[in-house]
């Protein structure tokens, strides 16, 4: 049969070419059938294959992007703090070029060991010439002063402790009182005369009367006055210019006009001299 | 030599984790006083003397890294090593409740030591103190305390080599 079939083809070319030809439609239609049907499954599997089952690479690829983007976020952040650690570095050089040739700059490494005193911990010590009762400023104002050293590191009693006492100066009536901390992580000025006609919204300095600071370092702003009736003094609470609780780099005051501070063995002393 | 050696470690490792890093975990700007909980537990855990020369040392090591005089350091952690240890020897059984009820105590009496004993603070902030800042920490000591004293007792079966070793 096959034999019968091949031998016409050969001897009828034209007649079984125009019968192949005849054929052709609809044998196409029939195999089209099956044809779409496998292809449209394949393609199915072929896409749920890409899209979904292959995805490994997507995966892998999408990780590495993920982890790229945490990176650079990291990197971005670290690029961040330097700005402005270098921001902060600039204006504490700035302000110590300004103001005193003999001041060492420290980085605050710590908090005091207990809860009871306001107090930070400064990187630098005796070695580095800080000695007890030597101020501590950042170029937006006073910080508070320090109160024990040892070799390598200093503990400053910040302005909010109440341990603290810090002669200030009114800046608009030249009126003088003692800056001391209260509890609530503020401070007040104390024994300002009952006739200074101080103000709510006056700015207290440092008087440089007692050592440690020169006289017109910023403290603070009066927020509210307390005249009793029949006291001998004016209280003023006040709003700080350095938020001591933040505070990361200082500048230590070694020398106020005049010679550096005796070096003096360490001292381990309280807070109150 | 092994156990002064390992004292020593403790102290050492205390100074950067009390200034460092506890005022990160600081609620309401106050931390446990991690000095007092030690010399307690260690007059707990091991004898009053060793809670008391613990407690000695870590008074000292701590008070130069605070504003305070140094005697209310000592006398407040010293002391807290010897009591807890002396209280420790009249209890029969001791569990982290009878722990953190002793801490308590001590780190409150500490705490209103320290806050009488400051010169220049009024008897307004002296309250405000001891509400604000001792009470709180009081109660962050004893849970602390009582806390490190279950993770020791449960990992280390302390109870079987130290207390009932010095009742027997």
């Amino acid at each position: 049969m096959f034999a019968l079939l091949l031998a016409a083809l050969l001897l009828f070319p034209g007649q079984s070419q125009g019968l192949l030809e005849y054929l052709d439609g609809p044998v196409g239609q029939v195999v089209r059938l099956p044809l779409e049907a496998v292809s449209s499954i394949d393609q199915g599997i072929s896409s749920m294959w890409h899209h979904y089952v292959s995805l490994q690479q997507v995966a892998d690829e999408n990780r590495r992007l993920k982890q790229e983007m945490d990176w650079l976020r990291g990197e971005n952040n670290q690029l961040r703090e330097a700005a402005a650690a270098t921001q902060r570095l600039t204006s504490l050089l700035q302000f110590k070029e300004q103001a005193s040739p003999s001041m060492v700059a420290a980085q605050v490494i710590g908090r005091d060991s207990t809860n009871r005193y306001k107090s930070v911990i400064l990187n630098k010590g005796e070695s580095d010439g800080i000695r007890k009762d030597m101020g501590v400023v950042t170029p937006a104002g006073v910080v508070g002063r320090v109160v024990k050293t040892t070799g390598a590191t200093a503990v400053v009693l910040l302005l909010t402790d109440p341990n603290n006492a810090i002669a200030g100066l009114i800046q608009r009536t030249r009126d003088e009182g003692i800056v001391e901390g209260v509890p609530q992580a503020r401070a007040r000025l104390k024994y300002i005369p009952m006739l200074s006609a101080v103000k709510e919204g006056d700015r207290v300095v440092t008087s440089g009367l007692v050592g440690g600071f020169p006289r017109g370092l910023a403290i603070g702003t009066i927020t509210t006055i307390d005249r009793e009736e029949g006291a001998l003094f004016q209280t003023a609470e006040l709003v700080l210019e350095v938020d001591v609780n933040r505070v990361e780099e200082v500048l230590v005051i070694q020398a106020v006009e005049g010679p550096p501070t005796e070096p003096t063995a360490r001292s381990d002393g309280g807070a109150k001299p | 030599m092994k156990k002064i050696a390992a004292y020593a470690g403790l102290v050492l490792l205390l100074v950067p984790v009390q200034t460092t890093l506890l005022p990160h975990v600081a609620i309401w700007d106050i931390k446990p006083d991690l000095g007092l909980v030690t010399a307690a537990l260690i007059g707990v855990l091991v004898s009053e003397l060793d809670g008391l020369l613990v407690g000695l040392a870590i008074g000292w090591i701590l008070s130069l890294y605070s504003a305070g005089d140094l005697w209310l350091n000592l006398v407040t952690t010293a002391g807290a090593g010897l009591f807890a240890g002396l209280l420790a020897k009249q209890v029969a059984e001791i569990t982290p409740t009878i722990v953190s009820i002793g801490l308590f105590v001590l780190s409150l009496v500490g705490g209103v030591l320290a806050a009488f004993s400051m010169k220049h603070a009024t008897m307004t902030d002296t309250w405000w103190m001891v509400q604000f800042v001792v009470l709180p920490q009081a109660c962050f000591d004893a849970a602390v305390g009582a806390a490190l004293f279950w993770v020791l007792e449960q990992r280390l079966s302390l109870p079987r080599l130290g207390m009932l070793d010095r009742f027997s």
